[in-house]
Formats: C-alpha cells, structure tokens, sequence
C-alpha cells in the first residue's frame, strides 16, 4: 500500500470561469465558477461528460489557456503561462516526430540547459521503466500509439514535474494496452512518496479508469464541479477491487452524473449482488 | 559504387529510355529540317554538329589563362578552351545562382518566422515584404542592375530577391500549419521561445518547406539567367546573348542542355539532401512498427 500523501494544497483553484467567444461572435461559458484544492501527492481523476469542460480546465492549470474570471495557483504561484513544473500528458499523439525516442524524453531537459550525459541517464532510468528501453534510438513513426504515450509520459516524469496533467491520455488505446499503462503511470508515480509525491490530475470521461487510478474524483457537468468524490480503496487495486462495495457505490454516483443511471442506488445493487 | 550505379540505372530504366527517345527525335528531326539561319548555322543541329563544331566554337568565350590562349588575342579554337570557357562559364552561373538561393533562403525564412514570432515583428515585417511580393521579378532587373552592378553582388541580390519572397510566403504558410500540438507539449516542457522556433517550428516546417525549396531552385534559375540574359558579363546567360546577336543557333541550344543538365542535377542533390533530413516523415508502407517489451518487464 501506498504512503498517504502530505497534505498541503498543490492546486488552488479559486472561482475559476472561462468563457469562449465562438465564430458566430455568441459567447459560450465552457468552464463556471470552479474551486477547489488538491493536496501535495494526490491523484485527482476529473470526470465529466463530453463537452463539459475537463480540457478546458486541465489547459488553463497548465497555464496553455488563462481564466476569464478567478484563480489558479499552483505551488502558491500564480498560473499565468506554461510551466516544467507542470507536465502535461495531451490526448492526441505529442511526441515530436523528427526526434527519436530518448530525445523526446530528455527534451525538457535539455530545454533546462542540463549536461548531455546526466540528462540522457535520466531519459534511459524513464525508458526502462515504461518498458521502452530496446527503442530508445527507433523514430516515433515506428511505434504504436500505445508506446507512443508511453514516450509521452516517460518525458514528462523525466523532466521532474511536481504537478502532472494528463488529459484523457488513454482514450484512444485498447483495453489491455489501457491497463498496461496505467500500471506504468501509478508505478512512476508511486516511485517517490512524501513530500517529492507527484500530484496527479488526470482527465477521463471513462468511470472504470478514474476509479482505479484515483484517490478522488471530480466530477464535472456543463462546466461547474457537482461532486467531489473520495477513493478510500487500497491500493494496488485490479479488476476485482471495481468489485467491492464501496467501488460499485461510487461507480453509481458517477454514472448518474454521467446521465446513464437514475440517482445511484447502492444498497438495492448490494442485495442483488449478495 | 559500379553496384550503386548499376541500380540506379536499373530503377530509371523507363526515363533513360525516354531521354533516349528524345535525343534520337532530336537527331531525326534535325536531318528532316535542314533549314539554316544562317550559311552554316543549321535551325535544327543534329547531335554531330553539337559536339564537334558547335562545342569547339565555345573556345570563342575563354578569356584566356591556364596557358591556354583566348580566341580574342590570336589563340586557335581548341577543345580544351571550349572546355574551359564551358566550365568558368557555368561555375559563374552556378556560384552566382547558389549564393543567391542560399541569401535569399535565410532571409526569406527569418522575415517569414519573424510574422509568428510576436505580433510587434508582424506589424513591422508583415505588409511591407507582402508588397514586396508583389513586384513582378523580371522587371527589376534593371533597377537591381544600377543599384548593385551587373556583377556578382548585383546577380546574387536579384537571386536571393526572387527566393526570398518565395521562402517568404512558404515560410509563413507552413508555420500556420504546425500543429498546436507539438507547440503546446514544447511549452509544457520548459522551451522558451527561441527553443520552440529551434527545436519545434524548424523542424515541423521542413517537409512543406521541401516543395517551397524546389519552387526556389526554379525560380533561381530564372532569375540568374533572366538577370545574365539582360545584362550579362560572364555566365552561360551572356553565351547565349552573344550567341543570339550572331543567329549561332546551336550554340543557344547547346547551352539549354548544360541548363537541364545543371538544373537536374541540382534537384537531384536536392532530392537525395531533403530525403535525408526528413527521414522521421512518416510514410505508408515503410514503417514497421517496433513491437513493445512485455508490460511485465516494465512492471515488475
């Protein structure tokens, strides 16, 4: 079981809205008066349906979009660019093509000015861990989307971020190379505990994965937070832990936010389990 | 190197042949219209006359040096002056020609990467380098040649002109075209933004710039032989406005062949160079996907 994490507040988020002026000239509120705070060293799943605002509030933390109204801190600074602090996973494929794969993931290193030596031990120590150490000189181009997001993630861990944003990363990716990558990404991030914990905040619409991989989940519709969920189940978790009782409740909950159920009915679930 | 070439040759059988075919069309129509423009200057010139006197008439534009006397000061024609005044000819043309492409390929680029940089550069450079786009090349030639000569400061201007507003407009077009993507993952990373334009915007631009950079080649050509033609000194554009002035008809000629044959030699290096440089370009049917190591070995 995981060391519980340190708990002063990483992410401050404070009234954040955001608002989008469409081709039409209407104006469009994606994200509305968002607040809340994540603690140094917690995984933080964001769920919501399509539409309702996720990306938009993943890329105004990594600072790629400012808030039209409230907001961010992050480490007690203010967010108002981009940041290595702040790593960022993206959906879509991101790996740079015309690098092969170990100087994509020494990239922000070398961004930082850090000796050619140390910084390619460091991107070699990442490969390794995600399983990508026999392709470290193989052109993007010859890999597979998901070893793609395997180098994805490897640059971002390797580039020392305290804060990591992950935005739907493994939509796209079947069911076994979806696991398979979780696996890696709770590995990395269980690497280090206390203070030097990462914190997580990762985007997904699929309830399945926010429950396995979460200490907690937010939950988002029509761009305003509506739930605020806890994660007390231990760690590691498998395809049986979505099992137990408190997993099923919760899976509920999300997906009556997620309009596919009425309002969650735990204790009748239980019965007809027993 | 004999393998090398023997493969090459293989693969371009089909062109070969139709090279061939020309060259015999060439000689078969040369022997059908036997018309001259002159006593002894055929319109059409077979091969034989195009390698034997109409090359030994190339000694008339050797200056003379190397031991080898010009034609111009009492030397006989000879193949070797032909040769000579072949070879300082074309290196002229060439120098002249790749300096320009080389000048006006930078500066092309840095004002087209200069209208993405920050909106303060757009203003500047922006409305002033579209106006002067539209400037029709050949007609400033004559202003090129009074204000920087008819030697080689004034031909590599008027080349890298001719580039320049050409890299220009290719260089912001493939700019728009860079994907967000890979500007947003450089960012979240630490690039600053010289880092971004190095090692995000640079490359990401290099297989579009690939068709603007042939576009270039040609345009160069123009404008270093429009530019010679006009007003020349030296150069294969000045044989063939001397040889004009004299109806030499296959001396023209002649010197349209040393053009294709330059010129596809150019795109050939082109060719091999940018293949080279965009060896990461993803391509249908020359990928092979490297399978992973077992997620167990990255988990255990």
């Amino acid at each position: 079981m995981l060391p519980e994490p340190v708990a002063s507040p990483m992410i401050v988020l404070t009234g954040v809205s955001r608002i989008f002026r469409r081709a039409d000239g209407q104006l469009v509120r994606a994200v509305t008066d968002i607040t809340f705070e994540i603690p140094q060293g917690q995984f933080v799943c964001l769920v919501g349906p399509s539409g309702c605002g996720k990306s938009t509030l993943l890329q105004m933390i990594a600072g790629l979009l400012l808030p039209s109204n409230g907001s961010i801190r992050v480490a007690d600074s203010f967010v108002t660019e981009p940041s290595p602090e702040r790593g960022v996973v993206f959906q879509k494929d991101s790996v740079f093509p015309w690098m092969r794969v170990v100087d994509n993931v020494e990239y922000g290193l070398k961004c930082r000015g850090m000796a050619k030596g140390e910084r390619r031990t460091i991107a070699r120590d990442y490969l390794t861990l995600v399983g990508l150490s026999h392709v470290e000189d193989a052109w993007p181009r010859e890999l597979s989307s998901g070893m793609l997001k395997r180098v994805a993630v490897a640059a971002v861990f390797a580039n020392g971020a305290s804060v990591l944003l992950l935005d739907e990363p493994f939509g796209s990716l079947d069911y076994v190379t979806k696991r398979q990558l979780h696996d890696v990404l709770l590995r990395l991030w269980a690497q280090s505990d206390g203070e030097n914990r990462r914190t997580v905040l990762f985007v997904t619409h699929d309830v399945d994965e926010a429950l396995t991989l979460a200490d907690r989940i937010l939950v988002l519709h029509s761009g305003r937070l509506v739930d605020d969920l806890g994660i007390g189940v231990p760690r590691p978790r498998t395809a049986d832990s979505l099992l137990m009782e408190e997993m099923m409740q919760r899976k509920h909950e999300l997906l009556a936010h997620l309009g596919l159920e009425g309002a969650p009915a735990p204790a009748a679930r239980r019965e007809e389990m027993t | 190197m004999t393998k090398s070439f023997m493969r090459a040759v293989r693969q371009h059988r089909a062109s070969l042949l139709v090279l061939a075919g020309m060259a015999g069309l060439w000689q078969i129509l040369s022997m059908i219209f036997r018309a001259e423009a002159l006593p002894g200057e055929p319109m059409v010139p077979g091969w034989q006359v195009l390698v034997t006197k109409t090359f030994l008439s190339l000694s008339d534009y050797w200056q003379g040096g190397l031991g080898v006397e010009s034609v111009a000061t009492g030397g006989k024609p000879s193949y070797l002056a032909s040769l000579l005044a072949v070879v300082s000819n074309s290196l002229d043309t060439v120098i002249r020609l790749y300096a320009g492409l080389f000048v006006g390929a930078i500066i092309g680029m840095l004002f087209g990467l200069a209208v993405s940089w920050s909106s303060w550069t757009r203003r500047i450079v922006e409305l002033p380098a579209q106006f002067l786009r539209t400037l029709p090349l050949l007609a400033m030639v004559p202003l090129f040649q009074l204000w920087f000569g008819t030697y080689f400061v004034g031909r590599v201007a008027f080349v890298a002109y001719g580039v320049g507003v050409i890299f220009f407009a290719g260089v912001i077009n493939a700019v728009k075209n860079v994907p967000q993507i890979y500007i947003d993952n450089a960012r979240t990373l630490g690039a600053t933004r010289f880092q971004l334009y190095r090692t995000v915007i640079l490359p990401s631009i290099f297989p579009e710039l690939r068709s603007t950079t042939l576009l270039s080649l040609g345009t160069a050509w123009t404008a270093e032989l429009g530019a010679e033609y006009l007003g020349a000194q030296s150069g294969l554009g000045y044989i063939i406005v001397y040889s004009e002035q004299f109806a030499y008809l296959d001396r023209m000629f002649f010197v349209a062949l040393l053009f294709i044959l330059y010129a596809s030699i150019s795109y050939a290096i082109f060719n091999s160079l940018s293949l080279r440089l965009l060896i990461w370009v993803p391509r249908a049917g020359r990928d092979v996907l490297v399978e992973p190591k077992r997620a167990g070995n990255a988990l255990s």
